[in-house]
């Protein structure tokens, strides 16, 4: 009895921390949606396919075993601590996109009649996952190196991935004719 | 189509300065730093005189900033093992030594305004951390040849 009621304590520690992470994070996006531009949430984030190359680089211990083989421990360990803060900055960046992704969905399915309550469960069950994984992924770069999470970042990404997919699917049909309008106007701008 | 200019016509703007003059250059570490010089610092626009008659001044601006961001790409993805090579190549090739190379660059730090203006933090920092540490190995192997070739040397 005794060591169900410490797995449920430490259970709840984790998760509380998990969501004070997730606050946090979540936080920190909306800071730099209003960070300089004055537009609020409406600034749209874009993805760098620069960013996708740079996570091997940052979660491989390729570099990290080099740095450490070659020169002084000081310069090993700032090495490392410099590559903790870029993988915490690479996650913030796969969270971004997906976050605003959720907020517009949540804007443009305010009012519409058309939802089905069974995609908009499973959107948010998606939603909740990849907050999760995020969390802990968040959790294991900060404690144990960017090296330790290199497993997770790959799952990681998935999920993020798979938002997506949902998120596009799940997005009322009227808000895709208007993306899709905007995107064409934007085409014959260009 | 970008805008009112061709993308066949920046295409061979492209190909023409890699082939003529990039060509030339011995690694991407040294295309990135040539490329960049020709960056005005207040308006990010690129000037090449002699790409620009061939083609247009616009025309040359965007053919000189797609090859900068190549050439960042390409050294973004490089491993540290890879960048310190690029970084010992381009001390030879601007015939400085690697220790002159580390004392300049550790106080002066260009490598930070040679990043194209498009890239994300993220890759910028990446990158400035990657030339940082490079450095350090720089400066380590350096003492230590110095101090293998003071121990080689005959004692007085």
């Amino acid at each position: 009895m005794s060591a169900l009621a410490y797995f449920l304590l430490v259970a709840v520690i984790i998760l509380s921390f998990c969501l004070l992470l997730l606050r946090h994070g979540g936080q920190r996006d909306l800071d730099r949606d209003v960070d300089g531009s004055g537009h609020g949430t409406s600034v749209p984030f874009v993805w760098d396919p620069l960013n996708s190359d740079l996570s091997a680089r940052i979660f491989g211990p390729e570099d990290s075993d080099f740095v450490a083989s070659e020169t002084s421990r000081r310069n090993a360990r700032q090495f490392r601590q410099e590559r903790t803060a870029l993988a915490l900055d690479w996650l913030r960046a796969v969270r971004g996109p997906v976050n605003q992704s959720i907020r517009d969905h949540v804007r443009a399915a305010r009012g519409n009649a058309g939802l089905r309550p069974a995609d908009e469960i499973r959107l948010g069950f998606a939603f909740l996952l990849f907050q999760l994984t995020a969390g802990i992924l968040h959790i294991v770069i900060w404690v144990c190196g960017p090296p330790s999470a290199a497993k997770l970042v790959g799952y990681s990404l998935g999920l993020a991935g798979q938002l997506r997919k949902v998120t596009e699917d799940v997005l009322p049909t009227g808000l895709q004719v208007t993306v899709e309008l905007v995107e064409e106007k934007q085409e014959r701008e260009n | 189509m970008l805008g009112e200019l061709k993308y066949e016509d920046v295409e061979a703007a492209s190909r023409d300065l890699a082939d003529r003059t990039l060509a030339k250059i011995r690694g991407d570490f040294a295309r990135l730093i040539y490329l960049a010089s020709m960056r005005d610092y207040n308006t990010a626009e690129y000037h090449h005189e002699g790409l620009a008659y061939r083609f247009s001044e616009r025309v040359a601006g965007r053919a000189i900033a797609s090859c900068h961001r190549d050439a960042f790409t390409r050294l973004v993805r490089c491993s540290v093992k890879e960048l310190v090579e690029q970084l010992e190549l381009y001390a030879d090739s601007n015939c400085s030594t690697a220790s002159e190379l580390v004392r300049v660059w550790e106080k002066l730090q260009p490598y930070r305004i040679a990043v194209p203006l498009e890239c994300s933090s993220l890759a910028a920092r990446f990158f400035a951390s990657n030339i940082r540490a490079a450095l350090a190995i720089l400066q380590s192997r350096q003492l230590r040849a110095h101090r293998e070739a003071l121990s080689a040397s005959p004692s007085l």
